[in-house]
């Protein structure tokens, strides 16, 4: 079911699919002695819908902070929409758009205030007509007037999911966003991630829901320990469907890492 | 049905580990040890000076009648109080929805457990540390185990009355209020009254009638407290207009980015609103009013300026204003919008100025009219840099997150160091001013102002430094 046109309606971008807008180089982070990312090589051209998959823990969310510049990577080099997010942080986040997991708006501000403070943190003129768009797109206009800490946690992630998108950036970088919405704001807010990918812009999204992936990707990368593992077309799937990819890949890469360590202990072993 | 020993076994599990967590993990066993240092240096000083050691254990039932009085609000005032105290924490007390035991009697046990857990990890210590009066005040050694017992009967008392007012606060809040009332006048028509049905009054004349007044108060009043708690609330859902942009407009090119008028709007809009600064100041006024009343019956022949006191202590107390200001931020926030941490200090330095000098400046003219205007020029000359000098430190020490970052021991002992090496000169230099108004006015001011500027250094780094720690992913 294609919803009506204003809910999607978005300024096109020309593509230059030739272009790899978000790159990574050998991406290694590790938090004291848990590795989360491990050699991590990622290569995302403009117009893609790109679903970063992956077990809790696989790394999803440490290359989202460090693509915005969030985070440092202990060594390797990223690069997004032409920036590099490690030497200029600050400036990457002015190009792309960021919507965490487990964000939540600045609770004594009103929804269109947080708005206002984004377009001030943004340098934008006023955002009035594009506040307006979003609130008849997410179903929100009743709430623009009230405090974000008294929104249902739904109303939050519409909220988010606006500030992401204000600025109308290039590159996007998206956090389970469907998470706490309801049905019919999910189906809005997935024609939208489509068509926005397809005026030429990149959406990247993490998330756990494999069948929103199958549904809304042009490109899925599944992730394990940190590593990419694989990269493929869902829309290519004909039998197999994306869960059994995602199961078979994880799963081998499990029963490598297993077999892995006997040799490991043998080999230590013998060197002794 | 889940017993209350099971229940009260894990709540107390939960708050030796949130203990643990907040303090720095085996750093929090040495924390009673730090308490009990605390009390005997306290207990000391004022020993020496010459205090009554009535009027010191006096105090210390106020302490702890007063810490029960935190203990037993802030369990009850809600998980998004204690989220702003602690950060993001959900505690067993609230998971009554997801488990088959009554909200009721989960609280009841996590009452029960406060009152234990406090009693012996944080009132005992208070006590063993006064222990020096033996010594210096002539306190008998056989009264000390039942100092123990009013002091643990002070702190139950505290937990109860807070209870008690939380739960008639959920009914009503003019209820509260008005029994809130009651307790101020009867304190000030008939005090005796009032202490002698207190455990400090079992302490002083210990009869089997004041036993059991003291043993029953605290469980009658927890009780009809608990019993009157209302646990589904259904929350106001509050509009208001658009004043971010009225701000970001006045403040023009000084608010680039709207960090100034968010900070000054979650002041304005959380509890208390703009209020809390003047009261918290107030509460810090009261308590120096207070000590340069009776600092000259105290110890004999002092007479401190109370400009200098004033400023010094006001600008101390503005740590409050800081934490009030940061109180709903977060760094993971502002590194998803291309705002550099630097900005955000900034903007917190005006906001806090903003707030910090009216606020100074009321009680600082109040103490002119109590005191006498002599010396309230050289207080306000002290209170704005040391007030900068405050936020400069607590910037560069704690961050975004000065309410928990100063659970940390070690940094708590750097804030409080740093925090003495200005106010303690200042002090002193309070105490001989009558010695010498002129040239001490001089020599307060230049130190101040060599404060101020180390404040301001202070400030300069604070945005690097949590700039660096939230990159290297160390927050």
């Amino acid at each position: 079911m294609r919803l009506p046109a204003r809910f999607y309606t978005i300024q096109t971008v020309a593509p230059d699919v030739t272009e790899q807008v978000i790159r990574t180089d050998g991406l290694h982070k590790a938090y004291g002695g848990v590795t989360a990312l491990d050699a991590l090589d990622l290569s995302v051209p403009a117009g893609e819908l790109y679903g970063f998959l992956g077990p809790n823990g696989a790394g999803k969310s440490t290359t989202i902070r460090i693509l915005t510049g969030q985070l440092t990577p202990d060594s390797g080099s990223a690069e997004v929409a032409g920036i590099n997010p490690v030497a200029e942080p600050v400036r990457a986040r002015e190009r792309v758009g960021i919507l965490p997991e487990n964000g939540s708006p600045p609770s004594f501000l009103t929804v269109r205030e947080y708005f206002d403070f984004v377009a001030e943190a943004r340098g934008l003129d006023s955002v009035d007509d594009r506040v307006a768009r979003w609130a008849d797109r997410l179903a929100f206009e009743s709430k623009l007037d009230t405090l974000c800490t008294d929104l249902s946690q739904g109303e939050r992630q519409k909220t988010l999911i606006t500030q992401a998108f204000l600025h109308e950036p290039t590159v996007v970088f998206i956090d389970e966003p469907l998470t706490n919405l309801d049905p019919i704001i999910q189906e809005r807010a997935k024609q939208f991630f489509q068509t926005y990918a397809e005026a030429g812009n990149t959406v990247f999204l993490s998330t756990h829901f494999i069948a929103t992936a199958q549904e809304m990707c042009t490109t899925v990368g599944i992730v394990n320990r940190g590593q990419l593992l694989d990269e493929l077309d869902p829309r290519t799937l004909d039998e197999e469907t994306l869960l059994d990819r995602f199961f078979a890949t994880v799963d081998a890469d499990a029963a490598a890492v297993d077999s892995a360590a006997p040799a490991d202990s043998a080999m230590l072993a013998g060197e002794e | 049905m889940v017993s209350a020993r099971y229940l009260f076994d894990q709540l107390f599990r939960e708050e030796w580990r949130l203990h643990a967590r907040l303090f720095g993990g085996w750093r929090f066993a040495a924390f009673p040890a730090f308490l009990a240092l605390l009390a005997a240096g306290t207990a000391t000083f004022f020993a020496m000076a010459g205090s009554e050691t009535e009027t010191l254990l006096a105090g210390l039932h106020v302490v702890v009648a007063l810490v029960g009085l935190q203990v037993g609000s802030i369990g009850l005032v809600g998980r998004d109080a204690l989220g702003d105290l602690l950060g993001d924490v959900t505690l067993l007390v609230y998971s009554a929805r997801t488990l088959p035991v009554s909200e009721r009697r989960l609280l009841a046990v996590f009452v029960a457990k406060d009152v234990l857990y406090y009693a012996l990890l944080f009132i005992a210590p208070l006590v063993v540390g006064i222990t020096p009066l033996v010594v210096l005040g002539g306190l008998s050694v056989e009264l000390l185990p039942r100092l123990l017992a009013s002091a643990w009967l002070a702190f139950a008392f505290g937990v109860g009355v807070s209870l008690l007012f939380v739960g008639l606060a959920t009914k009503s809040r003019l209820l509260a209020a008005l029994a809130g009332l009651a307790v101020v006048a009867g304190v000030a028509v008939r005090p005796a009254a009032v202490v002698a049905v207190t455990p400090f009054g079992l302490y002083t004349d210990p009869s089997a009638v004041r036993l059991v007044g003291s043993l029953a108060l605290p469980v009658v009043a927890a009780t009809v407290g608990v019993s009157l708690f209302e646990f589904d609330r259904a929350g106001q859902t509050r509009t208001t207009r658009n004043q971010f942009h009225r701000l970001t407009a006045l403040f023009g090119t000084r608010d680039e980015q709207g960090l100034l008028a968010k900070s000054l709007l979650d002041v304005a809009r959380s509890s208390g609103s703009l209020w809390k600064v003047l009261l918290s100041q107030g509460l810090v006024f009261g308590v120096v009013a207070v000590l340069l009343g009776y600092l000259p019956d105290i110890l004999v022949g002092v007479q401190p300026s109370p400009g200098l006191t004033l400023g010094s202590v006001l600008a101390l107390g503005a740590f409050t204003t800081y934490n009030w200001l940061c109180q709903y931020d977060d760094t993971a926030f502002f590194g998803t919008y291309p705002i550099d941490l630097a900005a955000v200090f900034e903007a917190k330095l005006r906001a806090f100025l903003l707030l910090a000098i009216p606020a100074g400046g009321f009680y600082l003219a109040l103490g002119g009219v109590v005191f006498g205007p002599s010396s309230i020029l050289v207080g306000a000359a002290v209170y704005v840099p040391v007030s900068v000098y405050v936020f400069g430190v607590t910037a560069y020490v704690a961050g975004l997150r000065p309410t928990e970052l100063l659970f940390d021991t070690p940094v708590f002992m750097l804030f409080s160091g740093a925090m003495m090496a200005v106010l303690l000169p200042l002090v002193v230099l309070a105490v001989a001013y009558p010695l010498a108004p002129g040239r001490i006015s001089l020599g307060a001011t230049l130190l101040a102002a060599a404060a101020g500027l180390f404040g301001l250094v202070g400030y300069r780094r604070a945005g690097p430094k949590w700039t660096e720690r939230a990159r290297t992913g160390d927050l």
